[in-house]
Order: C-alpha cells, then structure tokens, then sequence
C-alpha cells in the first residue's frame, strides 16, 4: 500500500540547502517545500519595482549641484563615450530637496517617497556592463547578459520553496510586456515550476489575471464531486503502482492545491475586496494597483512579486526628460501606499523592497539625432541608483556616490552582481553557496561575482 | 629568477622532482588549478612556486617544511574555519598526505618552474587525455551472466551483469499492456488505440514485440515526436528574441520539418550532423536535401552561441566555458574556443533561396517596385500633410472664435477641426505657457474685442512658430549635406541634430505633429494634424488624380506579387573567412595571439592542423562525424538512451567532460556507439537494440532492497516512472483520444489556440513571449539549448485541468466519440473510454465509481471525462 504518512514526514522534514537538488531530482521531494536558507534571514519575500527603461538618476535619488553649475557646458575632462551621441551637461528640471532625519536629498518629482526616505536606503553607485537594454535587463534580473539563466524570482524560490502551495511563489506583474518579456522571468534551466507566473494587470477582474482560474460551467458543488472522483482514480492508480512513488503522488496532489488557490485566489486577486480608502491611493495607475496587488500577495505567502512599470520601457526618455514627472506622478504615490501598508500589516520587515530599473540616464543631453526633442537623456550603464527598504536595510542612508555629474559610479561601487548578492544575503543565502548544477557546473545567480554590501545592512 | 628558484630548492632535488612531477603536480592541476592559475581567485596563483609561496589575499598559505602552520593544508585538511578547500568536494586521506609531505619537504618545484598553464597554452597533458570520455570507442563484449533466461538482448547482460555483481535483483516485466503503452508514447507522443492494444495482447509470438517496435519505427508520428527532443537541443524557435514581440523567423519550421523527415528517414546521424554544420560543403549530389540542416546554426543568435550550442549538443563538451579563461575543468584552451569561434565568424547568416534565380529576380523587381511607388505615394501624402497644416493654421483666430462662439460648425472653416479645438482647450492643463493669456482671458467676462485681440495674437505666435519649426527642420537637412528643399523621409528620420526649443516643441507637437506614441508617454494627433489616412477629403483635383493613380498602381502590383518565394535559413561562408584574436579575458578589446581555425585540440593527436576550405566549417563538420570521434556517437546513443529510461547512461546529456557525470554502465554507452556506427550510424538500429531487451521492460515498481542499495537506480532494477508526460504528449494524447487530433504533417507553425488540433510540434514556439500554457508544462526556454525537461507539478497546471476551454472542449468530443463507438450504453462507453485513455479495462470499483457518477445528469460526461484526462493514470507513463 501506498504509505501516506511515510511520504507526509518526508514533506515535513524541512532540508537544508545541502544536497536540496539532489533532493529535489531523486524521491521525496516537492520542489515548493518551504526551506530554511543558510543562515538567519532578515527577510521572506521581495517585492521589485522594475522602472523599465532607465529611471534617471540625476533627476530623481543622486543630485548634482555641479550640473546646475555647468548647465550647457560639455562635461569636463577626456571625451567619454556614451550609447549614442551626447552634447553637453544638462541640469535636472526638478528640484532637490532635503528630506526626513536623514536629510538625504529627493527630487520634488517623487514628494512622498521623499516624506518616508528614512525607510528607504538609497544606492548611489550602482554600476553595470552594458549600455543596452536587452544585456541590462537581463544582468538585472537574471545575472547575466546572455539570455536563458533563471531569473532572481526562480532563484529566490528555489532557495526558499514556497509558504503557500495554493499561489505561485513568484509573480510577475505588467499590463502586457516588457522589452524581451517572458526571458526576464524566465525559470532558465531549473524546474519550470520556478518561473515567475506573467500575469497582465490592466484587468481587474480576477479570472482575467489568472489563466483557467474558474470554470465557466460547473458549480463549486459539481467541482468539488468532481475532485473527489478524482482523488478516488488517483488512489487507486497509486495502489497499483505499489508503495515508494512518492513523486507521482506529489503530482497528482497539484490538482487539490489548484482547487484551493481557485477560491484563494479569487479573493486575493481582487483589489476590489480593499476598502475604498486603502484602493484609492494605488488606484491610479496600473503599476499602483499592481502594488496593491503585490501587498495582497506578500501578506498570502508569495514569496517575490515583480513589477513592470508598464509594457515596453516606459522610463527610456530618449527625447525628453520631462516625461519622468508624469511616469513618477503614477509611482510615488502607490509605492508610498505600499510601504506604509506594509508596516501597518507588520510586514514590512521582512519584505526586502527593491526600487530600480536596468540602468541610469547621462547627465548629458541626448544629442544624436536619434530624437526630434533635443530635451532627453541616454543610457547610462556605469552610474545609476536603485532603492531598497525594509528587509532588514538600513534606512534614511544614501550609500555610495557617483562623480560630480553622475556620469560613473565612484565610491563604494555597487554591481549589479553585488545587489544580488545582498539581496540573496537578506533571505539568508550565502550567495556562493546558493547553487544549481546543470550541464555538469554548478551555476549562481552571481556567476562568479558578487560582494554582499554590508554597508547597507541594518 | 630562474637561478633563484634553483637556489631556492631543496637539496634532495632530485627525488622532489619525481615525487612533485608524479604526484604534487597532476593533484594541484586536477584540483586547484581550475581557480588558481589564470584567473588567481583569491588572488592566488598555485601554478609555480613563486605564486604559491607568494601567497594571496588571505594571506601566506604555504610555510615551507611546516604543513600544520600552512594555510593550504588547514583548507585542504578542512580544519580551517573559512577555506575548505576544494569548493567541490573533500580530497581523500592519501591526497591530503601526499601534500602535507610536499610541503614538508619545502615544497619543491622542480627546474623550469614556470607557470604550468599559460593563459592560452594549447599544451594539454596525457593525464588529461586520459579522461574515459575522449578515449576511443571500444567494442566491449556482453558479459555473461548468472541468469541467462532473463536475457533478450545484449544491453540486458550489461545491465544485468552490474546488478549481479551488486547482488540485487531486477524487478519482475512489466504487464504487455504497460509496454505498448510506454513504447508508443516513447516512440510517437501518442497513446496506442484499443485496437493496436488488442492486437498485441492477442500476439502470442516471439516476435509480437518485434512487430510493435517496427510498426511504430515506421510511422511517420514516430520523427514528430523524436524531432522534437532534437529540437529542444537546437533551441528551435519560430523567431528571434527581440524588444516587443519575437522577429520572426518565417522559415524557421522548414528546418523543423527537415528534422522529423531526418528521424523518419534514419538519415544517418554522422550525415545528420554534418548537414547542421555544413551543408554547404556537402558534395553536390544530394546537398539540396540537406540544406534545411543548416537552420541549426542559422537559429543561433551570434557565433558564440554556435560555438556553445554546437559543441554541448554534438559532442557533449561546454565549450563555451572557454570563451574567458581556459576551461576550468576540460582541457579545452581558451585559444582552441577561438580556433572554432573563428569558423563560425567566418559565416554569415544566408536566406537560400528553394526557387530559382529568376523567380527570385522576378519577386525582387516586382517588390521594389511596389516600395518605390509607395514610397512616392508616402512623401507625396506627407507633403499633403504638412500642408494641410500650414492652410488650417491659417485661420487659427477663426478657430478660436468659433469655440468661444461654441459653434459646432461654421462657413469657411473645417468642422472636424472645429471640434479637435474644442477638445484641445478643453484640457487646461499645458506643458507650455503660450495659451495662458488666452486662459486668463477667458477667467474673466471677456468683450469679443478682446478675444478677437487674443485669438489674433496666438495666431501670429503659431505661425512663427510653425516657420522655426521648418527652420529647424531645413538647417538638420543642411547639417546632414542635404540641400534645402531637397528632402525625403529616409534622411529626415536621423538627422535631427538641432530642435526647437522644449515649450515651443510641446506647442508644436499639439498643433501639427502626428499622433505621439513612445512607451512613456502618448499624445494625441496635433489639432491641425491629418494622416495620409484621413486627408482624401482635403485632396482634389490633380492632387486627388495622382493618388488615386499611384494607389491603383500599388494595387495592381500587390494582387500581381507572390507571397514571399520559400527560403531556408542558413548560414555560408563569408567573402574572406579569416582566423581571429583570442579575446582576452573575454575582452574583444584586448586581443591575444590568433587562434588559426581547426578543431578541439584534446580531439587531435599531436597539433591539430589548420583548416583550409573557406571558414573551416566543411573540415570541422568531418572532425565531428568521423567515426574516430570519441563522442559524438556516444553523445547521441547516450540521448536515445535518455528518452526511453528518463536519465542517461551519462546523467548530464550535454556534458561529458570533467564535470559531467561518470556513465553508470561504460560499457553499454561503448556497446551501443559502436553498434551505431557498424549499422551505418541508425538511430532506429538503437531503438531497437534498446527497446527489445528485458530492461527496458521492466516494471516501475519499487522494492525495499533494492531502494536501499540503489536509490537513485543507476543500476536500472526497475523502470524509471515518466510521472508526467512532457507538454506535447500530454496535449496531443487528449486531441488523440478525443478523436480531434489533426494528423496533418509539417509546414508553418501555428498558435496554440482552443481551436488549434495540430500535434504541438507545430505550435509557435517564441523566445519573447512563451506561451504560458507551453511553460506551464516545462516546455524549455527556446533562448538556450535544453538537455533535458524539467517535471514540475502546481497548482496552475492542476487549473488547466480543471477549468481549461481546452479540456472541456476536448472532454465534450469524448464523448460524443463515446457515442458514436459504444452507444447508449453507460457501462460499455466507460470501458471504452478506459480503454482510449489507458489502454485497459476498468476493474468492477472503477466501473462502480464511473457509473454512478455519471447517473446524477446535467453535464456529468464532460465532467466525468475530464478528470479521468486529469488523472495521474493519464498524465503519467509507468
């Protein structure tokens, strides 16, 4: 007989990270089991903003007093080479101001982000390889610049499995797709089961977020006597195989939990189920509901949601810089939302909040004949900003710096490969150790790069 | 330096020579000098002396003649708090010894004492050549056994020799109905009908097994499916990643159909091969077939990738680790990745025309034709268009005072613009100041005088405005060596070097741009602003004549032209193939030596020779198919091998080098690539070798004895369970049982849609925009070469079943096929229904449950159908 309880033990064992893919590759294993990483973790879930694009840093989170300065002048010393042809320095439209106890700086365009900057770490010298979208989206979110690694989201659920079986462990929120879509949420070479769930949030209605979420005909009643038939040919059929399948159990189990997360999801996926007042403050963009989304999902034990600011790369404002102001006026409000309502539901904590985009802007104009407004910014891969908060990140801190104009990330540099690591180290990895072996090599998120930064840790 | 290293040695030199050559060496090349040698992680190089007495960023790790006061020890020891070295795994007690007497003895490095690996030495040791995989085939003989009767072919005394010598027993065969069913789905992705069942269970034969293998070999679902398992190594796809949707690749499926009619056929595999390399170097008499292979490497992004993806899938090598540093495992020279990277950059995409030249001369004309003639219908309407704009500009005040008159229409101006005013002032909100006063004015109680002043002044100001933008416009004409009043749209588009000012430009953009769509930030069409969609009303006279000629023109040209003539993507060399730099560190901006083209070193014996024809690629294409090739004929019995036991002989398919697995039965994979070759490299001969014997017939039930001995079952005692069939089995088995399956072969892919019943070989497989369902069920990320799938259960696939258009639809056409085939009865169209789904009967229980279920009316077929398509019997193969 099949032994039930022999393979229920088996589930509740909990493994440690050694040997985990064995595990999960030989008998006993569900690959969703939550687990716990190698050390204490500051945080369960994360939750990305991903502000598609390029959010300029010199006009949001890094000011620079020496670009008012030097407004219209060519950027002193030695030509540098930029994506696309650059003209001279050009001064943020916007104003800086200080903000909270930590004084650190906020431009006018993101005023309530700048209201809570106590809570948020600002990392002023991020740095990345390459000036173009599709290397940099994949650096970010996958870790390396050729496509087909898994991305963060199926590493973090590979580390940690899952805390609710009934959802997916990492979501994926755009109203359509982002430039290289499904690559960047990818489960790469590990079990599919880690990829990031794409749902496309300019619905509202949930059984248009989520693919076959209900029947169109059959009644909760007339389901329910359908499972149990269900349940009853699947018994039999373990029966005959005899006892020690305990993987096919797990298999045929996936059907119970879909059930569940058919009334879980119902209600978790509609915002509408938020009291108006808590709706009104997302409710004004696609990416705001999505962090109400996201808050909802955290709160059910989703262990990483992921949002695209909108389809394509909103934020890549070649011809025009003062499209940021209208991108931040649908931002700072529900990001702000979120972190509040997140500690008012005590989970901030232990949400690590990553803010950012693939890469930063030029203090330089644009000047390549590429837009009809000469009024934009490039790419601008050596120097840009991304912010973290909760998560066990010390807040009120604007860590690292980059030159004068913003152009290079110069002190206290922070690859990309670094955030990870730090992001990894949050959840309790140890980002060396947090590996995967496929085609005979154990693979990192990191590759074989990668420095926590301590400096930003509570 | 070389005098001061011999200084340096110990006196007893001699000795510590053969000692450090025969032991220390080979131990710290084999375990240390992956990290530390070129790359120096840690800052520490382990390749010379004076790099190991120098230490790294730890600190000192050798003290010469003291091993408890070296770090190097402490870490190899494991006894260190931080270092355990190496990060794979522990070395054994002798290895530690051996070391701990190395430094001991003042760690002696004899005479030439240079680095042992340059950065890119092509120098490879006979210990490394050593390695079983690169050693030739053998041709082993099938051990004998202690139980004969259970042998039926010679991979059962391989299999059944390792087992008795772990004396364990394999597990009793499985039932004849469980074998046609795993060898038909293995074979064609699809169940067996009752009707085949019957027949076999009815075939009391020697040769009843016989029959269903060739049966099945022959049929032509036999090279969709295998295509298939091909194809998730090729990293087939129907277009290309880019930013919003895929580019397609529009002839991509020529290549995926040339690739079922390869496995249908048995074209050899050693041809099979060179076909996806270079065909083009083939003998002419029979290229043309074989040209479809070369969508292989077309389908590849860049060379690198062709590198990558070639080696892993042909020979089972991770090149492409080599593109850096050299290999840290294989013996695989970061030049000798150039040397191949050479070839491939020695080729260039190709779109080979399968129509002949004057067809394609006579679709080129025609094509550029039309591009000509709407080129000069697109200029022509864009002029219109612009003005339009200057003649509606015009009578702006007019404009202005029919709104503030709320006119809705009015003599001599436009109403639809009329109404595009209204809307525009609507929305007070502006990017620019030049409306202001006009606001302002309005605030207030205004006389018509003053609005009239206003209107009057605002039209001035667009006016000017609209002359700085051509301004604007001619001097980025000027600045790209155009001449003024000389424009088209082909230069117009890059050449914007000056711009009007930023307000000015939002006023403008509001009055006579077109509609503004970047991802950030959308606007409406310009007030003034007519598309060559909307300006026919605005056309007359000869204006209109022209247009209408030139559209009639285009017309004629369209309903005359073909749909695109029928091309392959392929890959030719280019004009001057030539050898490249190594890239440093994989920097293309500090190039190293050159790497001539020729092929892997540690596959040549002694220097291998410089290719000669072209790019290399004809020469490289032979080295991989030659039956001296250690590999490349294991590879493949090793993949064959994979799909019908669900591990390989080798554990990791795609890499047989250091890092990869130890085969589990060496002499087998030596067996049967050797039997592959002798057959003339048949896929289809292994097929047979493999799944005519006892141990591919085994059950899949466990037994505690041997669980405990074998978890893993590297020693096949029992049948490994496919707990979930892959993507394309699962769905074209419920299209099959249904009876909806369409059967139709090849050509373009389709999307996978509720209606769609094509096999799911043909669906469109994107490398931007997987569809979720395909994912859903592991099907791999066509960005990369895939060795093997992934099985994941959750919850999302559990609503597939459940809730899917797809199934319901699929459950509803069972049952009228129920119907049809078994009539009214309730009992006889269960039995049937078990028997299309799981090849059997339903025992007295089942048939209880099913009847019962079935009697409480409503839709109760569909329901009770579709969770016998989700049960685990039906999903899975035992």
């Amino acid at each position: 007989m099949f032994d039930r309880r022999q393979f229920l033990q088996n589930l509740g064992g909990g493994f440690g990270l050694v040997g985990l893919q064995g595990l999960l590759q030989s008998a006993a294993q569900d690959p969703m089991t939550p687990r716990q990483p190698h050390f204490a973790a500051k945080a369960k879930h994360v939750i990305f903003l991903f502000l598609n694009g390029g959010m300029s840093h010199v006009d949001t989170f890094d000011p620079k007093p020496a670009l008012i300065k030097n407004n219209g002048t060519p950027m002193p010393g030695p030509k540098i080479r930029t994506d696309r042809a650059s003209g001279n320095l050009m001064r943020s439209p916007w104003e800086f101001r200080h903000c909270g106890k930590s004084g650190v700086e906020v431009s006018e365009i993101f005023p309530e982000i700048g209201k809570r900057i106590d809570d948020f770490c600002v990392i002023r010298s991020m740095w990345t390889d390459i000036g173009n979208h599709g290397p940099s989206l994949q650096i970010m979110n996958c870790g390396h610049q050729l496509p087909g690694r898994p991305s963060m989201g199926a590493w973090v659920t590979y580390g940690l499995g899952t805390e609710n079986r009934n959802l997916p462990g990492f979501v994926v929120l755009c109203p359509g797709f982002p430039v290289l879509g499904s690559s960047l949420w990818t489960a790469g070479y590990m079990p599919s089961i880690y990829q990031g769930v794409h749902i496309q949030n300019a619905a509202v209605e949930p059984d248009k977020l989520i693919q076959n979420l209900r029947n169109g005909e059959l009644s909760p009643a007339e389901q329910k006597k359908q499972l149990s038939l269900l349940d009853q040919l699947n018994h039999r059929y373990l029966d005959r195989l005899g006892p020690r399948q305990p993987q096919m159990e797990s298999a045929v189990r996936s059907m119970e939990s879909a059930f569940r997360l058919q009334t879980e999801a119902g209600d978790l996926f509609d915002i509408r189920k938020e009291p108006e007042k808590v709706r009104a403050r997302y409710d004004i963009s696609d990416f705001g509901r999505g962090c109400l989304l996201a808050l909802r999902m955290v709160e059910s034990g989703v262990r990483m949601v992921q949002i695209y600011y909108g389809n394509g790369q909103p934020w890549d404002n070649h011809d025009d810089i003062m499209v940021h102001s209208k991108l931040a006026a649908k931002t700072d409000g529900p990001i702000a939302a979120l972190v509040d309502d997140l500690k008012s539901r005590g989970l901030f904590d232990e949400t690590l909040i990553l803010i950012g985009s693939e890469f930063g802007r030029t203090p330089m104009i644009q000047n390549s004949g590429l837009e009809k407004l000469g009024n934009g910014r490039d790419h601008n891969p050596p120097g840009f900003t991304v912010l973290l908060a909760g998560g066990g990140i010390k807040g009120g801190l604007a860590y690292g710096a980059t030159d004068e104009f913003g152009f290079k990330a110069v002190e206290n540099k922070v690859h990309v490969h670094d955030l990870h690591a730090t992001m990894l180290h949050q959840l309790g990895f140890d980002h060396t150790k947090l590996t995967y072996r496929h085609a005979g090599r154990d693979f990192r998120l990191t590759d074989v790069h990668g420095e926590v930064v301590k400096g930003i840790l509570a | 330096m070389r005098l001061l290293l011999l200084l340096a040695l110990p006196l007893a030199a001699q000795d510590d020579g053969v000692f450090f050559e025969s032991k220390i060496r080979p131990l710290l090349a084999t375990n240390c000098f992956a990290c530390h040698t070129g790359s120096a992680l840690g800052d520490l190089r382990l390749d010379s002396r004076a790099g190991i007495l120098k230490g790294g960023k730890t600190g000192v790790v050798v003290v010469a003649g003291k091993p408890e006061e070296s770090l190097l020890i402490q870490a190899v020891r494991r006894t260190h708090v931080r270092l355990k070295m190496p990060p794979v795994g522990a070395l054994t007690q002798q290895e530690i010894a051996l070391l701990e007497e190395w430094v001991r003895r003042g760690v002696p490095w004899p005479e030439a004492a240079l680095p042992t690996i340059a950065a890119t030495t092509t120098k490879i040791s006979a210990e490394q050549r050593s390695f079983w995989s690169f050693q030739p085939v053998t041709n082993p003989t099938p051990p004998k056994v202690k139980n004969e009767a259970w042998i039926r072919t010679p991979v059962d005394r391989f299999v059944l020799a390792r087992l008795e010598a772990k004396g364990l027993k394999p597990v009793p065969v499985a039932s004849k109905r469980t074998w046609l069913r795993r060898v038909t789905l293995d074979l064609l992705g699809l169940p067996p009908t009752p009707e085949e069942m019957d027949a076999f269970l009815a075939d009391a034969t020697p040769k009843a097994q016989t029959k269903v293998v060739d049966r099945l070999l022959a049929s032509p679902h036999y090279g969709e499916r295998w295509a298939r398992h091909w194809l998730d190594l090729a990293r087939y796809s129907d277009g290309e990643l880019a930013a919003g949707v895929d580019t397609p690749l529009a002839n991509a499926w020529r290549y995926r159909d040339w690739v079922v009619d390869a496995f249908n056929n048995d074209l050899p595999y050693n041809q099979f091969v060179r076909a996806q390399i270079a065909a083009d170097f083939l003998p002419s008499a029979g290229r043309e077939s074989l040209m479809p292979g070369l969508g292989f490497q077309a389908l590849g992004r860049t060379a690198d990738d062709q590198v990558d993806v070639s080696t892993k899938v042909f020979l089972g090598l991770t090149v492409g680790c080599a593109q850096c540093h050299d290999h840290k495992y294989d013996p695989i020279p970061t030049k000798d990745y150039y040397s191949l990277l050479g070839v491939f950059r020695g080729s260039k995409d190709f779109e080979f025309p399968l129509v002949s030249e004057s067809e394609v001369k006579a679709y080129r004309e025609k094509k550029k034709k039309l591009d000509a003639i709407n080129e000069m219908l697109n200029d022509f309407l864009a002029e219109q268009s612009k003005q339009v704009v200057d003649h509606l500009s015009r009578d702006t005040a007019q404009y202005l005072m029919a709104v503030w008159k709320n006119a809705s229409a009015q003599e001599g101006l436009d109403t639809e613009t009329i109404g595009k005013w209204k809307t525009y002032l609507n929305v007070r909100d502006k990017d620019h100041p030049y409306l202001k006063s006009w606001y302002d004015l309005m605030a207030g109680n205004p006389t018509e005088e003053q609005v009239r002043a206003e209107a009057a002044r605002y039209q001035q100001f667009v006016l000017e405005l609209l002359e700085e933008a051509k301004e604007v416009e001619d001097k980025n004409y000027v600045a790209f060596g155009g001449k003024k009043g000389i424009k088209d749209e082909k230069t117009r588009q890059y050449t914007n070097i000056v711009a009007l000012p930023v307000l000015k430009f939002y006023q403008w953009r509001e009055l006579a741009n077109g509609p503004y769509n970047i991802d950030g930030f959308r606007a409406p069409a310009g007030v003034y602003y007519y598309g060559p969609k909307e300006l026919d009303r605005y056309l007359g006279g000869v204006a209109k004549q022209y247009v209408d000629r030139l559209r009639a023109e285009a017309n004629a040209i369209e309903k005359d032209l073909p749909p695109m003539y029928p091309f392959l993507h392929t890959v030719s060399d280019t004009p001057k193939p030539a050898d490249i730099h190594v890239a440093l560190r994989g920097d293309n901006k500090s190039p190293g030596e050159i790497a001539p083209r020729r092929f892997l070193s540690v596959l040549c014996e002694g220097e291998a020779t410089p290719f000669q024809k072209g790019s290399g690629r004809g020469e490289l294409a032979e080295a991989i198919a030659s039956q001296a090739n250690p590999l490349t004929a294991r590879v493949m019995v090793n993949r064959i091998w994979q799909h019908h036991f669900g591990q390989g002989i080798v554990r990791s398919p795609s890499n047989f080098g250091q890092m990869g697995e130890r085969p589990t039965h060496p002499e087998l994979l030596d067996y049967l690539a050797s039997r592959f070759v002798e057959s003339g490299w048949s896929v289809k001969a292994i097929h047979r070798e493999i799944l005519l014997s006892s141990a591919y017939a085994l059950s899949s039930q466990s037994n505690e004895a041997n669980l405990e001995a074998d978890p893993d079952n590297k020693l096949l005692w029992r049948h490994n369970m496919q707990y979930r069939l892959d993507m394309e089995a699962l769905r074209d088995s419920v299209l099959a049982v249904s009876g909806q399956l369409d059967r139709k072969f090849g050509g373009p892919a389709s999307a996978m849609t509720e209606a769609n019943a094509r096999r799911s070989l043909y669906l469109t497989v994107s490398r931007t925009r997987l569809d979720a369902t395909m994912a859903l069920f592991d099907f791999p990320d066509a960005n990369a070469s895939a060795e093997e799938r992934p099985v994941t259960a959750g919850p999302l696939q559990g609503l597939y079943w459940l809730n899917s258009k797809f199934v319901a639809a699929q459950a509803k056409a069972l049952e009228q096929r129920l119907a049809r085939e078994a009539g009214t009865d309730t009992e006889k169209r269960i039995q049937r229904a078990y028997q299309l789904m799981y090849g059997r009967p339903p025992d007295a229980e089942e048939l209880k449950l099913g009847v019962e279920y079935v009697a409480a009316g409503g839709n109760v077929w569909q329901q009770y159908l579709q969770a016998l398509f989700g049960s685990g019997e039906f999903t899975s193969v035992n």
